[in-house]
C-alpha cells in the first residue's frame, strides 16, 4: 500500500488543526508561552487518551464505537479515589498498575460479550455505558474524595516538563509501536472486511480482544490524566468522555464502518476540539458561551463527514 | 438454499419471540410489584406509568422505524431539549398557540429530514451524523432563547392551561380521568401498526431492512425511506419535546437528556434488532411498557436513579442476546 493513502484520512484533521492554531495565534497567544501549552496538555490529555482508546475499536470493524469509554474512565476514577486511597495503596506503580488492569478487564468483559454472546459492539456498549453509569453514582454519589498526593500536584499544570507529558509521550510511543506489529494489520483487515480477514485466517476473535486489551490501556491511563486534572473524584464527569472522544475519533478521520483511521487521527481530532474551545473562549460570548462551543462541535462534525465523501475515503458498507 | 430458508425461519420466528418473551416479562414484572409494592396496582400508579410511558413511546417511535432500516437516531434527545424550550419562548410572545405548535413540529420534522439527507451516503456514520446536527440544533436554540434574555439555558413563560392539560397527570379527555397524552400515543400507535402491517410503504421499510439490494432491484428507493424514517423521528421527538413542556411547565434543554438511550433500549428490549428489518412499533410499545413498569416496580423498591440505569443495563444484553444475535462469521460467508 502506498503510504500517503494510508495517510489519507489525515488531510481533513491537520488542516483544521493547522487553521485553528492560526487563529489561536491571533486570539490567544498566551497558549504558546511554556505555561499556556503546560495547562494545554493537563487540560487535553484525559480526551487525547480517550480517542485513542477507542480508535482500535472502531478500527475493528462491525460498527463498534465505544459508549461506555466515558464511565469506564469514570469508574477508575471513582474507585482511586475511594477504593485504592483507601487501602493505602497510593504509590504510582499502584495507581498506573490498578487503572491499567482495571481498564483492560473492562475492555475484555466488552469483547467477551462482542464475541461470544454475537451482539452488535454499540448495543453491549450501551449497557456498559448504562451499569457502569449507575456502578459509579453508587460509589461515590457526589463529586468528593482525595486524589494521591503525586497526582493531585498534577492538576497545577504550570511546569511544561510534566508527568502528563511524559503519560502522552509513552501513550504516542506504544502506539508507534502497535502499529508496527502484525496484529495491527490483521485488525485493519479484519475491520475493512470481516469475512475476507475470517477466511484467510486471520484468527477474528483473538484480534478483537486484542483491539480491546489495546483500548483498556488507554482507558486507564485517560482515567490517571483524568483524576491528576480534577484531583478528585467525580462520579458525572467522565461520562461526558464518551460524546467528546466520539466526536475526536470521527473529526480525526476514522471510519466508523471500520478498518481506515488511527490513533494520530483521533489525537489530532481531539487537538482539534481543544483548540476549537480555547478559539471560543477568546471570544466574549458570556452567558452564550457554552452553546457556541455545542454548535460549533456539531456543525464541525457534520461538515467533516460531509467531507469525507468527497475526498473518497469512505468506506462503502457491505449490504449483503 | 437450505441455509437460507432456515435463516429466513429463525428470523420470522425471533421476530415474535421477542413480542412473547416481552409479553412475559411484562406480566412477571406486574406480578413482582404487585406482590412487593405497596399500592402498585393503584390507579394512580398505573395512570403515572401510562402517563411517563406515553413520552417514550412517542420518542420510541421515530427510533423504531430508523431502527427497522438499521439505522440509529441520536439527536432524539437534542432535538427534544430544543422543541422543548423554543415552544416555552414561543408560547412567551404573541404568536397563537397553535401556531407555535405547529412551528415546532414543522422544525423537528425539517431537522430530521436534513438528519436523513445529511447521512443516507454516511451509512455507516448516521449515528455520529444525528450526534452532530443535535449538538447543533441544541446549542442554536439555546442561543437563540439566551440572548436578551438573564437566565441561560431555561426558559419561563406561561404554558397555555388546556395544553398543560394534555400531559399533566390530572390531565382529562372527556371528562374522563386518562391523561390526554395517553389516547394520542394510542391514537398514533394504532396508525402506526397499521401503516407498517398494511401498507405498501409500511412493507417497503421491512424490504429494505431486510435486504437492500433485493428492495433496490424491486424498485424501492431506499432513499425515500430512508427520509420517511428520519423525518418521523424529527417529528415525533419534537412532539415529545413539546408535551414534556406541558409535563413539566418550564422549558429546559436537557429535558431530553435521559431519551438518549431509553429509546435505544426500548426498541431493543422490544425485539427490533439494529440490523434493520425485522421487530416493528408493536414491539416497541411493549418495550415502553416493560421499561417503565420496571422502572416503577424499582422505584417503589426504593432504587435510586443510579441503580435503575444499573438494571437498564443489565436488563438489555440478555433481552437482546435471546433474540438479536448476529449469525456466526462461518454462516456469512
Amino acid at each position: 500500500m502506498f503510504s500517503h493513502e494510508k495517510y489519507k484520512h489525515l488531510y481533513i484533521p491537520a488542516a483544521l488543526v493547522t487553521i485553528l492554531l492560526i487563529i489561536c495565534a491571533f486570539r490567544a497567544p498566551q497558549l504558546f508561552t511554556s505555561v499556556g501549552l503546560a495547562g494545554a496538555i493537563l487540560v487535553s490529555a484525559p480526551l487525547i487518551l480517550a480517542s485513542i482508546a477507542i480508535t482500535p475499536i472502531a478500527m475493528a470493524g462491525r460498527g463498534g464505537v465505544d459508549l461506555s469509554i466515558g464511565p469506564a474512565i469514570g469508574f477508575v476514577n471513582v474507585t482511586i479515589v475511594t477504593f485504592l486511597v483507601g487501602l493505602e495503596l497510593q504509590s504510582p506503580l499502584a495507581v498506573f498498575s490498578y487503572a491499567i488492569v482495571v481498564g483492560c478487564i473492562w475492555q475484555l468483559l466488552l469483547a467477551a460479550m462482542i464475541v461470544f454472546l454475537r451482539v452488535s459492539p454499540i448495543l453491549v456498549s450501551l449497557s456498559g455505558f448504562l451499569i457502569l453509569q449507575g456502578v459509579n453514582l453508587t460509589i461515590l454519589p457526589r463529586p468528593g474524595g482525595f486524589a494521591p498526593d503525586w497526582l493531585s500536584d498534577w492538576g497545577y499544570g504550570t511546569e511544561l516538563n510534566s508527568p502528563v507529558l511524559y503519560v502522552l509521550l509513552s501513550a504516542f510511543l506504544l502506539w508507534y509501536l502497535f502499529c508496527r506489529t502484525p496484529l495491527y494489520e490483521s485488525m485493519r483487515l479484519l475491520g475493512s472486511d470481516e469475512r475476507t480477514a475470517y477466511t484467510s485466517g486471520v484468527k477474528i476473535n483473538l484480534v478483537r480482544f486484542s483491539a480491546h486489551i489495546v483500548a483498556g490501556i488507554y482507558t486507564g491511563l485517560a482515567a490517571v490524566c483524568l483524576t491528576g486534572l480534577i484531583g478528585s473524584g467525580d462520579p458525572s464527569q467522565g461520562n461526558t468522555y464518551t460524546l467528546q472522544a466520539i466526536t475526536a475519533l470521527v473529526l480525526g478521520g476514522t471510519s466508523l464502518a471500520g478498518g481506515n483511521g488511527g490513533a494520530l487521527g483521533s489525537i489530532l481530532g481531539a487537538l482539534a476540539m481543544f483548540l476549537i474551545f480555547v478559539v471560543l473562549s477568546s471570544f466574549n460570548f458570556g452567558a452564550i458561551s457554552g452553546f457556541m462551543t455545542e454548535l460549533t462541535y456539531g456543525l464541525i462534525l457534520v461538515i467533516s463527514l460531509l467531507l469525507t465523501i468527497f475526498t473518497g475515503r469512505i468506506v462503502w458498507e457491505k449490504n449483503s | 438454499m437450505t441455509g437460507q430458508s432456515t435463516f429466513s425461519f429463525l428470523r420470522t420466528f425471533s421476530d415474535k419471540k421477542g413480542i412473547v418473551l416481552g409479553i412475559i416479562l411484562l406480566l412477571l414484572l406486574f406480578l413482582v410489584g404487585s406482590v412487593l409494592v405497596e399500592g402498585f396496582n393503584s390507579i394512580n400508579n398505573l395512570r403515572s406509568i401510562l402517563l411517563l410511558a406515553s413520552f417514550l413511546g412517542i420518542a420510541a417511535l421515530g427510533q423504531t422505524l430508523v431502527a427497522l432500516l438499521g439505522g440509529l437516531d441520536l439527536s432524539i434527545p437534542f432535538v427534544i431539549g430544543a422543541a422543548n424550550i423554543l415552544l416555552a419562548y414561543l408560547f412567551g410572545t404573541n404568536i397563537p398557540p397553535i401556531l407555535c405548535i405547529m412551528i415546532i413540529a414543522l422544525m423537528g420534522l425539517i431537522l430530521g429530514l436534513l438528519n436523513g439527507f445529511l447521512s443516507f451516503r454516511l451509512q455507516g456514520q448516521a449515528l455520529i451524523m444525528t450526534l452532530g446536527v443535535g449538538f447543533g440544533i441544541v446549542g442554536a436554540a439555546q442561543i437563540f432563547t439566551t440572548v436578551g434574555s438573564q437566565y441561560s439555558g431555561t426558559v419561563f413563560s406561561d404554558v397555555p392551561q388546556w395544553f398543560a392539560n394534555i400531559a399533566s397527570i390530572n390531565g382529562k379527555i372527556f371528562g374522563a380521568s386518562v391523561p390526554p397524552v395517553v389516547v394520542l400515543w394510542f391514537v398514533m400507535s394504532l396508525i402506526t401498526v397499521l401503516i407498517m402491517n398494511k401498507t405498501k410503504i409500511g412493507r417497503e421499510f421491512y424490504a429494505i431492512g431486510g435486504n437492500r439490494t433485493a428492495a433496490s432491484r424491486l424498485q424501492i428507493s431506499e432513499f425515500k425511506m430512508w427520509l420517511t424514517a428520519y423525518g418521523t423521528s424529527g417529528l415525533t421527538a419534537s412532539l415529545t419535546g413539546m408535551l414534556l413542556l406541558g409535563f413539566s411547565g418550564g422549558g429546559f434543554a436537557d429535558v431530553g437528556e435521559g431519551f438518549l438511550f431509553t429509546t435505544v433500549a426500548a426498541v431493543v428490549v422490544g425485539g427490533t434488532s439494529l440490523l434493520g428489518g425485522t421487530g416493528g412499533y408493536g414491539a416497541t410499545i411493549i418495550g415502553v411498557l416493560v421499561l417503565q413498569v420496571l422502572t416503577s416496580v424499582l422505584v417503589g423498591l426504593g432504587l435510586n436513579y443510579a441503580a435503575q440505569q444499573t438494571v437498564f443495563g443489565l436488563l438489555i444484553l440478555p433481552m437482546v442476546a435471546l433474540y438479536a444475535r448476529s449469525p456466526h462469521i462461518r454462516l456469512q460467508i
